[in-house]
């Protein structure tokens, strides 16, 4: 793993905007996701290959929109034949043993992506204010693709009840996401972690 | 601003699509001897229409599929969406 996270240079903790008089539980909690593991794994057009039933650690590849999880795993629908595994533990020697290379494609772009987390109850706010998608039906374990401030990205929510969700965008774009939330943040106070 | 039904992820804005031409050009079969006013019409030439009318979109913003899209161009009624292979 890369040394220096993609938001490293813009990601500096304390608090921020309308903080003032309001308590730590009201804020917006902004956390960079890093030192994880993401694998793209796509079945080729022409594979006849039924990927039901295959499992990584112990997870099924989900359906449309939805995401399979344990404590270390998430894997991701990104679109038709299409997942994102995002892990703490090095699932590369599983997924090649498990989707062969003549069906599948699986590559290692756990550089290639910037991760922010958010939580909190003005979370859904703040997502509204950069994106057209319809945040309220997003419920637990489920993800979509969209854009925020023209920013292509993926959501995917983790907790309802917690309000937290991870934003997930190439990790070119990642300063100026980062911008862009936090810049939406601003109204209700953040705190980065 | 549109809202497109995506096959495959469900009703989007516009802003996570890209227009990608028209859909009712088919290719001229492979190996058949063709005219240049055929192959002229196949690459550049294009229908303007006013009214109902197939396009290609792409969900380049969200799964990045093409699919057809079946509109007005004058009200931007949309009829249906298709998946590629599908026929009106």
């Amino acid at each position: 793993m890369t040394s220096i996270s993609s938001l490293n240079k813009v990601h500096h903790l304390g608090q921020y905007g309308n903080f003032e008089n309001k308590d730590e539980n009201q804020l917006i909690k902004i956390k960079e996701i890093k030192n994880i593991f993401i694998y793209q794994v796509v079945k080729f057009k022409n594979s006849k290959k039924n990927n039901t039933e295959i499992m990584v650690d112990n997870l099924n590849f989900p359906e449309v929109l939805k995401v399979n999880s344990n404590d270390q795993t998430r894997i991701l629908w990104m679109g038709p034949e299409n997942w994102l595994v995002i892990s703490s533990k090095n699932l590369l020697n599983e997924l090649n043993e498990k989707f062969s290379t003549t069906e599948f494609a699986v590559t290692d772009i756990s550089h290639s992506r910037s991760i922010i987390e958010l939580q909190g109850s003005d979370v859904l706010e703040v997502i509204k204010k950069g994106s057209p998608f319809d945040i309220e039906s997003l419920t637990k374990n489920n993800c979509t693709n969209t854009v925020y401030n023209g920013i292509t990205i993926t959501i995917d929510n983790i907790e309802d009840s917690k309000n937290q969700i991870r934003i997930i965008s190439l990790r070119s774009f990642g300063e100026s996401l980062y911008h862009s939330v936090t810049d939406a943040c601003l109204e209700y106070g953040y705190k980065a972690i | 601003m549109l809202f497109i039904k995506c096959p495959y992820c469900g009703i989007r804005s516009q802003n996570e699509f890209a227009y990608g031409g028209d859909a009712t050009v088919k290719r001229p079969e492979l190996n058949k001897e063709i005219s240049d006013k055929e192959w002229d019409d196949f690459v550049y030439n294009r229908k303007s229409p006013r009214g109902k009318h197939l396009e290609f979109w792409h969900h380049i913003s969200g799964c990045r599929q093409w699919f057809k899209v079946h509109r007005d161009t004058a009200t931007h009624e949309i009829f249906k969406t298709l998946k590629p292979h599908e026929e009106l």
